[in-house]
């Protein structure tokens, strides 16, 4: 201990210099470092859980069948049995916290051309027509019914 | 030099060691006071990422191209306007060789128009040169060993128990390190909050028992989604793994992705 203080005073300095900092960084990060940081592994644990707390903005199908189950079931029974409704409709969990006409969407012919417009890219198993050359000036409603594709109005 | 031990020493190293002893509580207090102003703390765990692994496959030769995947993640998870996607999907048309050329395939073109959000207009070769089309749906590929967390220099984003691979918007410093090391583009910066985004498997929605958007709106279930720990009884993923030959993107590069493909041609990077 007395060797340390008979050292020369400009070395004595840096070395408490030294000392104070290293105790400074470790005070500082035991005061920092967020508790969850080592819970699963280098990063915040605690991040994990405010990214499962962001609200979702498409409800699911499930949430769809609740008040919609007929036309859940009758779009089962059909060829279109794989598509969700949010698809069609766009998102729904406004509506669904707030079942209105006006904040879900009523669908319409662009829809159908989205998946159904003809395209050499398109795999061909899949049912496609070219606008242009099928009954152009009808509505693809006044012969197809969206949910039950193989039905005649 | 003196080794002599007086009483006084003696007492002074008494009171220091006590001293030390009762500074190890008040700095527990400390931190305990100073992590409520400054780090704020989770809600209680519903879920627990231990026991879970997401897997997602996907399976070209149904995709359609239709665009509903970008454009509903691009909804579900706020994704500014503009060039920046979590999931896109891009249209590859390889035409046929030149008469005489003696290779066995034409060109390869790669096109990704507003990232296929709003489908894809007809393709800029004639019908009669293409020798085959086909649209690949992409997204983070979840790997096992990931580049890019390898490269995070503040812990920001990391490779979840649970097999997602995300990214800590509060201690992203926004380097761009991360999106310079995921090979597959991945990765973007997120103009408005200045730190990196990727694809979280729709973390918020997946936690909570429903599929990620893009799998949910994806009218072909082209995109399959499951959990390798528990396995529903009619479990998509076993399904496609039975149904198909199964491929991953740059296998070459030792990233052991968990995102799988289905029926892509060579020419898929």
């Amino acid at each position: 201990m007395r060797r340390l203080f008979n050292m020369p005073p400009q070395v004595l300095r840096l070395f408490l210099l030294a000392v104070g900092i290293v105790a400074v960084y470790s005070i500082a990060r035991y005061i920092l470092t967020p508790p969850s940081f080592r819970q699963y592994g280098w990063y915040r644990g605690e991040a994990l859980t405010e990214l499962q707390e962001r609200d979702r903005v498409f409800a699911g199908k499930s949430a769809c069948e609740e008040c919609h189950s007929d036309e859940v079931q009758k779009l089962a029974k059909h060829e279109h049995k794989t598509l969700a409704c949010e698809g069609c409709h766009g998102p729904g969990q406004a509506h669904c916290n707030d079942p209105k006409k006006e904040n879900i969407d009523k669908s319409s012919f662009a829809a159908c051309l989205r998946c159904h417009e003809a395209n050499p890219s398109r795999p061909k198993w899949h049912k496609q027509i070219v606008v242009k050359e099928h009954y152009t000036g009808s509505k693809c409603t006044e012969c197809h019914v969206p949910h039950s594709p193989t039905e005649v109005p | 030099m003196s080794l002599k031990t007086s009483r006084r020493s003696v007492l002074g190293k008494i009171g220091a060691t006590l001293v030390g002893l009762m500074a190890a509580p008040v700095a527990r207090t400390a931190k305990a006071a100073v992590q409520k102003v400054l780090v704020t703390t989770g809600a209680a765990k519903g879920y627990d990422p231990t026991k879970h692994k997401w897997v997602m496959a996907i399976d070209a030769n149904r995709c359609i191209g239709c665009g509903l995947c970008a454009e509903a993640c691009k909804k579900e998870n706020h994704v500014p306007e503009g060039p920046y996607f979590r999931t896109w999907i891009e249209r590859y048309v390889i035409t046929r060789p030149a008469p005489g050329s003696g290779a066995p395939r034409g060109e390869t073109l790669v096109d990704c128009p507003e990232g296929g959000m709003h489908g894809f207009p007809p393709p800029s070769v004639p019908k009669d040169q293409i020798q085959h089309s086909f649209f690949v749906p992409k997204l983070c590929n979840l790997c096992h060993r990931s580049p890019c967390t390898q490269v995070c220099p503040v812990g920001a984003t990391f490779d979840a128990p649970d097999g997602a691979v995300l990214i800590d918007p509060k201690y992203c410093i926004g380097c761009g390190f991360c999106i310079q090391a995921c090979p597959y583009g991945c990765r973007f910066l997120n103009p408005i909050t200045k730190t990196a985004e990727k694809c979280t498997l729709c973390y918020h929605r997946i936690t909570r028992g429903l599929k990620p958007a893009c799998v949910e709106v994806c009218p072909t279930q082209a995109r399959v989604f499951g959990d390798l720990k528990n396995p529903a009884p009619d479990d998509p993923i076993k399904q496609f793994y039975q149904n198909n030959l199964v491929q991953a993107l740059k296998p070459h590069l030792g990233t052991e992705p968990r995102l799988f493909y289905a029926g892509i041609d060579k020419e898929v990077r």
